[in-house]
């Protein structure tokens, strides 16, 4: 198992490798001028180039590239085009927001899946089966930015009770325990917890049933030993897959927050990459990309060797 | 060994399924018939059935025109005088927008899926035929993309490429290879080492035959309705893109781009801003149960 | 002063709770009288280094806060169009002898808010950050910003000959490429960073940014990247009109337009910039006050000339400009439009008497186009480039789908080619010529009218077409250069005025553009906010508005 846990972990440093390629191949295969948000729409052109060599857009692409990862790996990924601040700087403040809302999502939604999903493995068949799996599945086909939008409408617009943007009173930017920024946060979790709610109601669901449909299972109940051992039974084995749902939904939160973000105004990853696309600032979006692209990656690492770990049948390969 | 995530419900049902659908002949004929039994989906079917067809013939049902507007009946409440479900900020006749909206959100959903399957299964089979190192180099290079969340990475191509139909449906396509090939190439790979594939290779029948008779056969109809089952997925995300401004253009009828340009609109008129996004849950949820009735009539353990 | 704090039981409760985690913080919105919060429209914090980004609203809510130029606007009345009036410089004069120079004489006493001086010495370093690549104050981020807003002043990259030269402690003179009457308008741009400050944070301008310094009513205290600034009075500035009334301003980037409104409605911001015309009838409705005027700024549909352009015939354009119902838009604006007569508006200097009257008259409009060859078998078929939104676009796609409407009824076809606000600017630099504009016959970008050469020359004049500026359409008319060249040798305002008066009325009798209105830039602020003079400007002073 150590073997394979090594292995595991060196080849995080290829896919690596293969990521910052990929990220950095797409953020210049884009058409246009990288400069052109910045510079006000009627300055002359020798203004432009004289920029674009200062930030050194003119020189060739390989070149690019190579000048950027040697600066990635020593932890420097560049100044912002249209902000001229650290790109650094800039994520150092968003990733805990979204951070925060991604990790709010996934134990929302885990602690109502895995509620969800233990009673319909209980009662399965049962209209209580039935109703859990019916909000299982609405959990997994809901447009999540949708869901944003009329949660707005209904606490924001029409009741006016809950904030509809913002991290926190003021344009808030940095995360605070206290009721104002709590209050900011219900919706955007509220919307990020039903895709991870369904599906870990589905993964606890499936558990359950299984395990009770064991014979020995069977024979504890006869024996009136149920609750306790059953239960701990369950946990056992639930753990490993619900686990690494829980790991893989808050890495898709983590990267997939922008919709969310879009709608809440939530100043975190999601609103950098939106305004990176949009201003088109190439640091910044690479930047951006190449961060949660290995948070995924060491998330994806982290998961499988905790799986690894608890159950050893699961090393593949 | 990879770093993608290890296989979810859905992949390793099209896998099992690929294992017995090859040991017994009948396997198909009990997956339709349990298809035939199962109401809830037979139901999904039908109402997706009219939500395609409504799309599709929208320009026969639909009174009004997509495209036409009319300023002095912007964001007309929900029932107004001839717009039945309110009119949006151009004044354009809802209902209308909506069944034509259907054309674009499924097309763009859809279409990617459609690629995908095609790219993705072709090269899951050339890697789990052919195995070794060709096997090893496609698999890495997927493995590459199994490094982004998928909605990071359909951003980040549109992002690029820019707002357009064409550059979303390159975004989303390339967004769902990687599953599509990793799933085919484990079927192909079980299929392949099942012993009467081996005999036949022992035999002396060209790859090519191989590949046609045995292995196309019993992969593809599993590798099918796994692919099927992103559709949803699928359709969320390219209406998502549209939401944010990198999908449809303007005044094109869509269903994520209409509730993006009406979400300005929450304090005029909140209730006419959220009914596109009620269309792309509808049409995701009545796909996700159909793919839900497909996979149980699958399973191989009932 | 009076707490303004509502005390109810759920406040009560929640900022118990708040106690409790912060060990006594209270961080509920503090409405201490005296602060004001601004929500802009800007999706960042405007650059604070001196020459800010974000466009003009760049200046407003930060430049010419922190900042002054040689020559300031007049921003103390809404009743007349706004002028310049003196700044740093107490007053400038252009040499009688040589047309191409002009003295000024600086404001004595000015103290920068790091307590330097202001001399001639500041001013040179000014200009050389934005000129002399040799410089160590250099910035060519900061030169990028600014620079094409004063294309007269002399600069040669090859020998560093630079039209800037102190005459003595406080005056300067400036070297104009040619005689140059605009000059003044152009200085208006430049704002005076403290040279001492620079040095002080060891020469870095990201530095500066972060604690910067100049002459202006108001000084940064604190700046939170894409979350806010606050600015105090610098008690020292040298207008005593412009002594700021109020103890604090914040200004909040809130780029989603109904994200602004839902901010003023729930009390975290004051006032807020651009709300919704379509969500200004439910702020009134809750209170809130909506002020609004004039300021130079034109709603127009630039047209090619391009040869084959439908447009180069004047009856097409004049039909055009005819077959718009602009009432009919104003009321799609929710009133917050003023019909567009011309270029600038009738209380313009610069209108003029303009003889084509902007009516709607559709009938009028049908039989020039029948003059001009076209009829209901043979409409006139043109292609507009057109954004989704964007800066002082106001509702562009609502708006031009009336024109449509409007249009096709005389018998002009309209079709759109819809895009991002980022590449309609991209097209409007490349010109009408270029391959991205696809044969497009006319682009829809709104523009500002604030100085002459805004307003006239950039569009104008025969040479300023791509690359050298933004003349989109390959105008080229004789008449008006000629009219343009005068203007720019009048050295007189009165003078200056009658030339671009003629300019005017040569522009709207011609009818080069298709003008649709004025905006009126709604801002939305609660009752709260008093004192507030909505100048005739682009640029607003917030130094006379108090809270009660």
């Amino acid at each position: 198992m150590l073997n394979y846990i090594i292995r595991r972990i060196l080849y995080v440093i290829p896919i690596g490798f293969g990521v910052t390629v990929l990220v950095f191949a797409l953020v210049h295969m884009a058409p246009g001028d990288p400069l052109s948000a910045v510079v006000p729409p009627d300055a002359p052109e020798e203004m432009v180039q004289e920029l674009r060599k200062a930030y050194g857009f003119d020189k060739p692409l390989p070149v690019q590239y190579a000048t950027w990862l040697g600066r990635v790996l020593v932890g420097d990924l560049g100044v912002s085009v249209a902000r001229g601040r650290e790109v650094v700087d800039e994520l150092r403040i968003a990733v805990p927001n979204t951070f925060i809302l991604a990790a709010g999502g996934t134990l929302l939604g885990f602690t109502l899946g895995a509620t969800l999903g233990g009673i319909a493995g209980f009662f399965q068949g049962r209209w209580i089966d039935k109703l859990a799996t019916s909000i299982a599945i609405t959990g997994v086909s809901v447009p999540h930015y949708w869901l944003g939008l009329v949660l707005v409408i209904i606490f924001s617009v029409e009741m006016n009770v809950l904030p509809s943007f913002g991290m926190g009173p003021g344009g808030s930017t940095a995360w605070e325990w206290n009721a104002e920024h709590m209050r900011h946060l219900v919706l955007p979790i509220i919307t990020l917890a039903v895709i991870p709610m369904g599906l870990i109601t589905r993964t606890v669901r499936a558990t359950v049933a299984e395990i009770l449909n064991q014979e020995f299972v069977q024979a504890l109940h006869a024996k009136g030993l149920f609750q306790r051992q059953v239960l701990a039974h369950i946990v056992r084995n639930a753990a490993p897959t619900t686990l690494a749902v829980m790991g893989l939904q808050l890495g898709y939160l983590l990267g997939g927050s922008i919709l969310v973000e879009t709608v809440f105004q939530w100043p975190g990853t999601g609103s950098l990459l939106n305004s990176a696309i949009f201003e088109r600032d190439l640091p910044l979006l690479q930047g951006t990309i190449l961060v949660l692209a290995m948070f995924f990656v060491l998330l994806n690492l982290f998961v499988d060797i905790l799986q690894s770990a608890i159950d050893p049948r699961m090393s593949r390969q | 060994m990879t770093t993608a995530p290890a296989l979810d419900s859905k992949q390793q049902a099209a896998i099992d399924a690929a294992q017995v659908a090859v040991q017994s002949r009948g396997y198909w004929t009990t997956v339709g018939g349990r298809i035939r039994d199962d109401k809830v989906t037979l139901v999904c079917g039908f109402v997706l059935l009219l939500i395609v067809l409504s799309a599709v013939f929208s320009d026969l049902i639909a009174l009004a025109d997509p495209y036409k507007a009319n300023m002095l009946k912007r964001l007309a409440a929900i029932g107004a005088d001839g717009y039945p479900l309110g009119a949006d900020e151009m004044g354009r006749d809802m209902l209308t927008r909506l069944l034509y909206g259907g054309r674009l959100s499924l097309f763009m959903g859809i279409s990617p899926i459609v690629i995908a399957f095609a790219i993705g299964g072709t090269l899951g089979l050339v890697a789990g035929f052919l195995g070794g190192r060709i096997n090893m180099a496609i698999m890495r290079v997927m493995d590459v993309f199994y490094a982004f969340p998928s909605v990071l990475l359909a951003v980040a191509i549109s992002g690029a490429l820019g707002a357009g139909i064409g550059n979303a449906i390159v975004s989303l396509t390339l967004v769902f290879i990687p599953p599509i090939t990793r799933v085919t190439e484990s079927v192909t790979t079980q299929v392949r080492s099942l012993d009467y594939v081996e005999a036949a290779r022992a035999s002396g029948a060209r790859s090519l035959t191989i590949i046609r008779v045995h292995i196309l056969s019993n992969v593809l109809g599993p590798v099918f309705i796994y692919a099927t089952s992103l559709i949803s997925v699928s359709i969320i995300l390219a209406s998502g893109l549209s939401f944010l401004g990198l999908g449809t253009e303007p005044p094109e009828p869509e269903w994520g781009l209409m509730l993006n340009t009406l979400r300005q609109s929450i304090y005029v008129n909140p209730w006419v801003a959220a009914l596109p996004g009620a269309m792309i849950f509808f049409t995701s949820l009545t796909f996700n149960l159909l793919s839900d009735g497909l996979r149980s009539a699958m399973d191989v353990r009932l | 002063m009076r707490s303004r704090r509502q005390f109810s039981l759920r406040n009560l409760a929640i900022r118990a709770a708040a106690a409790l985690l912060l060990a006594g913080t209270v961080s509920a919105p503090a409405r201490a009288g005296g602060t004001l919060r601004v929500g802009m429209t800007a999706a960042d914090i405007p650059l604070s280094w001196g020459q800010p980004d974000q466009g003009f609203e760049g200046f407003r809510f930060m430049g010419l806060m922190l900042y002054d130029g040689l020559i300031n606007w007049d921003m103390s009345s809404a009743d007349k169009a706004s002028g310049l009036i003196p700044g740093l410089a107490e007053s400038w004069s252009v040499n009688e002898a040589d047309k191409t120079k002009w003295t000024f004489k600086l404001r004595k006493g000015v103290k920068f808010h790091d307590g330097s001086d202001f001399d001639a010495d500041a001013v040179l370093w000014n200009f050389d950050r934005l000129f002399d690549k040799d410089a160590p104050q250099y910035s060519a981020r900061m030169a990028s910003l600014v620079n094409f807003r004063i294309p007269s002043v002399v600069y040669d990259p090859a020998t560093n000959a630079k039209g800037w030269k102190k005459i003595d402690s406080h005056t300067v003179e400036f070297t104009t490429k040619s005689p140059d009457s605009f000059f003044p308008y152009q200085i208006c741009y430049i704002l005076l960073s403290s040279p001492a400050q620079f040095d002080a944070v060891g020469g870095d301008w990201n530095k500066f940014s972060q604690n910067p310094s100049g002459t202006g009513p108001w000084k940064l205290t604190q700046i939170v990247p894409r979350e806010r600034a606050e600015f105090v009075p610098f008690k020292e500035h040298w207008d005593e009109t412009r002594q700021p009334q109020l103890d604090k301003v914040v200004t909040i980037p809130i780029p989603d337009p109904n994200a602004r409104t839902a901010a003023l409605l729930s009390g975290q911001v004051d006032w807020i910039e651009a709300p919704a015309p379509d969500a200004i009838p439910r702020l009134e409705e809750r209170g809130m006050v909506i002020s609004s005027n004039l300021y130079p700024h034109v709603w127009s549909w630039h047209l090619s000339r391009v040869e084959g352009s439908p447009w180069n015939d004047i009856r097409v354009r004049k039909a055009a400009n005819l077959a718009i119902d602009r009432d009919g838009i104003v009321s799609l604006l929710g009133g917050y439009a003023v019909k567009a007569s011309g270029h600038v508006s009738p209380a313009d200097p610069w209108y003029g008497t303009p003889s084509f009257e902007l009516r709607y008259d559709p009938d009028a409009a049908r039989a020039l186009l029948a003059e001009a060859g076209f009829g209901p078998d043979n409409p006139v078929q043109v292609k507009m480039m057109i954004s989704a939104s964007g800066s002082g676009q106001m509702l562009p796609l609502p708006m031009n789908e009336y024109m449509q409407q409007n249009l096709k009824e005389v018998g002009i076809e309209v079709e759109f080619e819809v895009m991002e606000w980022q590449s309609l600017l991209d097209r409007w630099r490349a010109g009408a010529k270029a391959e991205q504009a696809q044969g497009a016959n006319g682009i829809n970008v709104s523009y500002t009218t604030q100085d002459p050469y805004s307003s006239f020359t950039r569009f104008l004049r025969c040479d300023l077409h791509a690359p050298s500026g933004v003349n989109w359409g390959y105008h080229c008319d004789e008449e008006i250069d000629a009219l343009l060249a005068k203007a720019s040798l009048a050295f007189t305002a009165e003078e200056r005025n009658e030339w671009l008066a003629k300019v005017h009325t040569s522009e709207v009798d011609k009818a080069l553009f298709l003008w649709v209105v004025h905006d009126v830039a709604p801002r939305a602020m609660t009752k709260q906010v008093k004192g507030f003079i909505q100048a005739r400007n682009w640029f607003q002073s917030l130094t006379p508005v108090t809270m009660d």
